[in-house]
C-alpha cells in the first residue's frame, strides 16, 4: 500500500490567505509546510519533499516561474504536480501556456478571485487522486 | 491652473494601483466568509479589519484625487500635532497589523513643535504607508514576527513623520523604479512587496498635493518612508 500524498508546500505570500488555506487543508489531512518567498520554498522542499506544490506566482523578489524553473532543475521535484492559485489572470499566460504544462509541470492555474475555496478543495483533491493513479499504474 | 490638468492623469495610474490592490482584501474577504460553507467558524473580526482597512486605501484615495484638484490658495494647512496625527493612525492601524503578525510601535518620544501639514491628508498618507509595509512585512521576515514603527524625528530640514521596519530592500531606487511602474504593474516594488504597494502611492500623491515628497528615510537603524514637515512659525513665535 502507498504511503498517502498528503504533504502540501504552499508558497503564499499573504499571510491571510495563507492562514485561511491552512485552516482548511489540514481537516482534510493535508501536512501543510507554508513559504513565502519561492527562496523560502526551495530551502522547505529540500528539508522534506512535498506531494504537490501550491502556487502564487506574485512573489517578493522572485516570481512563481523563476521559483518553477529552479524546482524543476532539480532531478528529485520533476514530477511533483504543482497547482497554480493566483491572483494574476490566467489570460497573462497565454503566450506561455505549453512551456508551463509541457516543461514546468503546471498541472493546474486557478485564478483566485474566480475560486471558491471548495472549488479550490476539488481541484486538490482530484489533483492528488491522479497522481497517486499515475503513480501506481506505472 | 497646471495642476488640474495633471490630476486626471495622476489618478488614473493610481486608480489602476488600487482596483488591483482592492483584489486582495476582496478575496481575502470572499475565503474568509466561506469557511462557513466548509463546517469551520469564519473570522468575522478579521473580515471587519480586512474590510475597514480596504475603505481605508479608498478613502486615501479620494482624498488624494481631491487635494490634487485644489490649487495652492484652496489648500489650507493647519497647526498639526505630529504626535497626535501619528497615535491616531496607530489606533486604526492596530488591528491589521495583529492580523499579520506585525508589532506595530508607536515612536513619539521627544518633544516637537506642530508642523504646518492638512491634517487628514497627513493621517491618511501614513495609514496609506503602514498598512502597505504590514502587507509586505510577513515575506520578509518568512512570517516571524516583525516590527513596524510610526515614528516622529528631527532632522536638519525640520520634522520627519515616516513608517519604519527591518526593510533594507526599501531603497530610493526602489522607490524611484516604484513611482515609474505603479499602474502599469502588479508588483512595482518587487523587492518589497507581493502587492501592487498602492498605499505607498496614495501617500506619494497625497503628499504631491500637500506640496510635501515622500522619501526613503532612516531611523534608529530602521529604513522607511518618511516625509519632513516644516514646524509652523506662527506658534513658535509665541
Amino acid at each position: 500500500m502507498s504511503k498517502p500524498k498528503n504533504r502540501l508546500l504552499l508558497i503564499e505570500p499573504d499571510m491571510v490567505l495563507a492562514q485561511i488555506l491552512t485552516t482548511v487543508l489540514v481537516p482534510k489531512g493535508y501536512t501543510v509546510v507554508h513559504a513565502f518567498t519561492a527562496q523560502e520554498a526551495i530551502m522547505k522542499a529540500d528539508l522534506s519533499t512535498p506531494d504537490l506544490v501550491v502556487l502564487e506566482l506574485q512573489l517578493v523578489d522572485h516570481s512563481g516561474i523563476e521559483f518553477l524553473y529552479e524546482f524543476r532543475s532539480y532531478t528529485d521535484w520533476e514530477n511533483i504536480p504543482v497547482m497554480i492559485y493566483s491572483s494574476v489572470p490566467p489570460a497573462e499566460f497565454n503566450h506561455s501556456r505549453e512551456i508551463m504544462l509541457n516543461q514546468l509541470g503546471v498541472k493546474n492555474y486557478l485564478y483566485k478571485p474566480d475560486t471558491s475555496l471548495v472549488e479550490f478543495m476539488r481541484k486538490l483533491n482530484s489533483l492528488i487522486q491522479r497522481t497517486d493513479f499515475h503513480n501506481e499504474s506505472t | 491652473m497646471s495642476s488640474r490638468v495633471q490630476a486626471p492623469a495622476i489618478s488614473n495610474n493610481l486608480l489602476l494601483s488600487i482596483i488591483e490592490q482592492m483584489k486582495l482584501p476582496f478575496v481575502q474577504i470572499a475565503r474568509q466568509a466561506e469557511l462557513a460553507q466548509l463546517g469551520l467558524e469564519p473570522d468575522y473580526r478579521s473580515i471587519r479589519t480586512l474590510a475597514e482597512n480596504g475603505i481605508q486605501l479608498i478613502d486615501g484615495y479620494s482624498l488624494g484625487v481631491q487635494l490634487a484638484n485644489l490649487n495652492s490658495y484652496e489648500l489650507t494647512p493647519e497647526s498639526v500635532s505630529v504626535s497626535s496625527v501619528l497615535y491616531e493612525a496607530d489606533q486604526q492601524l492596530q488591528s491589521l497589523a495583529r492580523l499579520y503578525n506585525i508589532q506595530l510601535k508607536l515612536n513619539i518620544g521627544g518633544r516637537f513643535e506642530p508642523v504646518l501639514a492638512h491634517r487628514q491628508g497627513l493621517q491618511a498618507a501614513i495609514i496609506g504607508l503602514a498598512s502597505a509595509l504590514i502587507e509586505a512585512l510577513p515575506s520578509q521576515s518568512a512570517g516571524e514576527q516583525s516590527t513596524l514603527q510610526l515614528a516622529t524625528h528631527r532632522c536638519r530640514y525640520g520634522i520627519v513623520a515616516g513608517v519604519y521596519a527591518d526593510l533594507p530592500s526599501l531603497s530610493s531606487d526602489t522607490l524611484k523604479r516604484g513611482r515609474r511602474l505603479y499602474g502599469n504593474s502588479r508588483q512595482p516594488l518587487v523587492t518589497v512587496s507581493h502587492t501592487t504597494g498602492a498605499g505607498i502611492f496614495v501617500a506619494d500623491t497625497i503628499f504631491k498635493a500637500m506640496r510635501l515628497k515622500l522619501h526613503i528615510s532612516r531611523h534608529h537603524r530602521l529604513y522607511g518612508l518618511g516625509v519632513v514637515l516644516q514646524p509652523s512659525s506662527q506658534l513658535a513665535m509665541i
